[in-house]
């Protein structure tokens, strides 16, 4: 095995589930996620050595994959009904994420929720997930910011609908 | 570390983390079907660069020749590229075809396998044209690989007609399979071992298998097939070719 395909083969060992998990709470499909980062990866091998010398290759392998399943995520936005009908049903199968959390992030807007998923599930700084977003580095702290507080409001709901399901009418 | 930076160490983002990292994640796939994917979408690349190349070529000593308009021949209008290797694939429909077999991939992600009994398989463009359709298989020739016990559920991942798996080589009878790749339980491949026989006829015979768990063996299985598994038994390219 030479030098270049070692590196490859440590680098898809210690990364696919970082990037997986990423995908996944992008698309909020496990097994559309699966397929998104192995064609990621195959990419990744293919031009190996462009993809070697990257900043961030994770992050490489997370954005080709979120591009890859594109053209599915614009089929699915029109297909999606109203927000209150886009709720995972809790423990369904296939997706294997928490659906409250899940929900929470596929309500935020497609830029936030991949500042989301560079900033805080591949743990890149500011600098390299703009980079990577190719915008700047105040509209990431932007964006992370409108995120944080939507996925604030969000989780706090679920929270206080889970304590109290049915609440008592006051008169 | 500025406020953003701190913020994102905050209960929420800490909780949306944990949420995910305490998931179990699906098996890893295996480094190979993720090269072998690689390698299909690099010779695709790469016939496509050919096709425009020759294509190029040839109208540039078509020029050259000044053998363009009436005189020359009529032009051909193609949605197809062919390979140097006689593949020819229609990106339009998702047809992988050859001399030896053709797939065909369907909107379901479905995919159609049809050998063609009068050619011989070559296991290593089969096995690597199966992947680019989406459909991790392990492809041997002169051999045949099994899980003991096999996973379960090949009956949702390949289908084939009746008169497809006949108990004699059959001549003029172009086999087909269908393949649904959804089905494949994780961490398993197809397993396709592909045998000329010695009377003339070939025999595929197809099975589930356990990626980290399997074995390989030169010897065919009966004419009742893999268990949990089937086969095909088909005439050509023996006597029945010439």
């Amino acid at each position: 095995m030479s030098n270049d395909e070692t590196a490859f083969a440590e680098f898809f060992q210690e990364s696919w589930d970082p990037c997986l998990r990423a995908v996944a709470a992008s698309t909020g499909d496990m097994l559309l996620a699966e397929e998104q980062v192995a064609e990621a990866f195959a990419r990744a091998w293919v031009s190996w050595r462009k993809v070697s010398r990257h900043p961030a290759p994770r992050a490489w392998v997370v954005r080709t994959a979120l591009n890859a399943g594109a053209s599915w995520w614009r089929r699915r936005a029109r297909e999606l009904p109203l927000a209150d009908h886009d709720v995972a049903a809790p423990g369904s199968p296939g997706t294997g994420l928490d659906s409250v959390v899940l929900s929470a992030l596929r309500r935020l807007p497609a830029r936030q929720r991949e500042v989301i998923v560079l900033r805080v599930f591949l743990d890149l700084d500011i600098e390299t997930t703009a980079k990577q977003l190719a915008i700047a580095p105040g509209t990431v702290r932007a964006h992370l910011s409108r995120a944080v507080t939507a996925l604030r409001t969000e989780l706090a709901q679920a929270n206080t609908t889970e304590a109290d399901p049915c609440p008592t009418p006051t008169r | 570390m500025s406020d953003t930076d701190q913020m994102t160490d905050g209960t929420e983002l800490r909780e949306l983390r944990d949420s995910l990292s305490a998931v179990a994640m699906p098996e890893r796939p295996r480094l190979e079907a993720i090269t072998a994917r690689g390698r299909a979408r690099r010779r695709h690349r790469l016939a496509g660069a050919a096709g425009v190349s020759v294509a190029a070529i040839a109208a540039g000593t078509a020029l050259a020749l000044g053998t363009t308009g009436a005189a020359g021949p009529a032009p051909v209008h193609s949605t197809s590229r062919t390979m140097a290797t006689g593949t020819i694939r229609s990106l339009a429909t998702g047809t992988i075809r050859n001399a030896a077999f053709k797939i065909v991939k369907n909107a379901k992600d479905k995919a159609t396998l049809t050998i063609n009994p009068q050619e011989v398989l070559d296991p290593a463009t089969l096995q690597s044209d199966l992947a680019q359709s989406g459909i991790p298989a392990k492809v041997t020739s002169g051999s045949f690989c099994s899980s003991d016990p096999a996973p379960a559920g090949f009956s949702q991942v390949v289908s084939m007609p009746p008169r497809a798996a006949p108990a004699a080589p059959q001549s003029g009878v172009q086999p087909t399979i269908t393949f649904n790749p959804a089905a494949m339980p994780a961490g398993t491949e197809l397993s396709i071992g592909y045998f000329q026989l010695s009377s003339g006829g070939q025999q595929a015979s197809f099975a589930l298998i356990d990626t980290t768990s399997y074995s390989c063996t030169s010897t065919p299985p009966g004419p009742a097939g893999p268990p949990d598994g089937s086969q095909l038994l088909y005439g050509g390219p023996g006597p029945s070719r010439s």
